[in-house]
């Protein structure tokens, strides 16, 4: 069963990422990813859409292959600015696993 | 592929011991201006972040990753604690390759040559010459980041330093954009070739890879573009340039090895297509496309043979 967090992308403002309802899962940005990753990060947009916070903890590995070099966010045609909100889910993950110490 | 809280917290322990993310202490890593004639007054403040500096720490550290990457340790939870003790300090040393340090140092001289050409006025100050944190925060550590961002801005700003030359992407971006968001406090900063003023009738061609933050966070691809065209050097642009540039893979080699020379093998065939010498404009651009590509250099290497030839 998967749980669903309603208040994800409220939860991740604090962590400076509020742009992923703005997508619209065109796939420009796993098109045009230099890590040619299947769905990357176009789906990390869907799962803070959805609230699927576990599925982000589940992938949370493939997040930090992110590059922080901005091309998505450059290609997006909505201005949703997936590059920031991958930074943004990197830091919600990465808080989350020094408060745990889950690893 | 490693898990990132451990690389993410060696870094950031050593970041918070020694302000820079191998733990070696600072004179050993930057000591390229030692025979150098530099200015210690001046209108602007040389600030390299030392990253040029750590290029040859960072190679020792990622060329021993890449051989564990796919051994047992790496899927071990406590590589935080196998890595920090085999790859930093006593090892480290050992792993330092002479061309790297060599590159590093020439970069730096070149660049003073090319400002004491166009007749900046400049000082450096190797305490006050820091690195800028830029790691962490790419890597989503805002804590640690910020904590060291920090002491590194108000250090400049008890020394009265408004004006500041950077010379590698990562640190301007951390300096003009980073600093003012999350510490508030703010420096006009220039990338060294914003200042040059440089003419000539070179007749080279050349084809330039836009590092991401210059071409496309800092927007400053045409700067080096112009600047190369007033010196007769044409350039071969490439689709995947400026805003649009493809990143080099160098950021993913912390993490995966594997994975950087992936993209970077994707990036030199782009490059590679016109036949012409590349040049780079930041230091992990460059150790990184160099692996698979001989035809390279660093455009402050490249100008400064220009003006001194
Ligand atoms: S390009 Fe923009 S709108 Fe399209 S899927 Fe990616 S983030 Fe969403
Ligand atoms: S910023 Fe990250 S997700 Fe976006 S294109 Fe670059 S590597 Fe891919």
């Amino acid at each position: 069963m998967r749980i669903i967090n309603p208040n994800l992308e409220n939860k991740l403002k604090k962590f400076g990422s509020d742009t992923a309802h703005i997508c619209f899962n065109c796939g420009t940005c796993a098109a045009i990813c230099p890590l040619f990753e299947t769905s990357f990060p176009r789906k990390f947009m869907r799962y803070i859409q959805i609230g699927a916070e576990d599925k982000i903890m589940d992938e949370k590995l493939e997040l930090f292959k992110c590059l922080h070099c901005g091309l998505c966010t450059s290609s997006c045609p909505k201005g949703a600015d997936p590059g920031e909100v991958m930074l943004g889910l990197k830091r919600f993950v990465l808080d989350k696993l020094r408060r745990n110490q889950d690893v | 592929m490693f898990n990132p809280k451990d690389i993410i917290d060696i870094l950031a322990e050593n970041v918070k011991k020694t302000k820079n993310p191998f733990g070696v202490n600072k004179q050993k890593i930057n000591s390229w201006y030692v025979n150098e004639d530099l200015p210690d007054k001046g209108e602007y403040l040389l600030f390299t972040g030392l990253m040029y500096q750590m290029i040859p720490y960072i190679e020792a550290v990622t060329s021993q990753l890449g051989k564990i990457e796919d051994s047992k340790f790496s899927k071990y939870s406590s590589l935080g604690r196998f890595v920090p003790r085999s790859l930093t300090n006593i090892s480290l040393n050992a792993l330092i390759s002479k061309n790297n340090v060599d590159f590093s140092n020439e970069v730096l001289k070149s660049i003073i040559t090319l400002l004491k050409n166009s007749n900046i006025d400049f000082l450096y100050s190797p305490d006050l010459d820091q690195y800028s944190g830029i790691l962490l925060y790419d890597l989503g550590d805002e804590k640690y980041f910020k904590a060291h961002a920090r002491t590194v801005a108000n250090t400049l700003y008890q020394h009265n330093i408004s004006k500041i030359i950077t010379v590698d992407p990562h640190t301007t971006y951390a300096l003009k954009v980073l600093y003012p968001k999350y510490i508030g406090i703010n420096f006009e900063v220039y990338t060294y070739f914003e200042l040059l003023n440089l003419t000539g009738d070179l007749e080279k061609e050349v084809v330039l890879h836009d590092p991401c933050f210059y071409g496309r966070y800092l927007e400053l691809s045409h700067v080096p573009r112009n600047l190369l065209k007033n010196m007769g050097v044409e350039i071969k642009d490439i689709l995947r340039n400026g805003k649009f540039t493809h990143c080099c893979g160098g950021p993913a080699e912390s993490l995966s090895p594997k994975l950087a020379s992936k993209i970077r093998e994707n990036r030199v065939k782009q490059l590679k297509e016109t036949n012409k010498l590349i040049l780079t404009m930041c230091p992990i651009c460059y150790t990184n496309l160099r692996k698979s590509t001989s035809n390279i250099m660093d455009l402050a290497i490249f100008l400064k043979d220009c003006v001194t030839t």
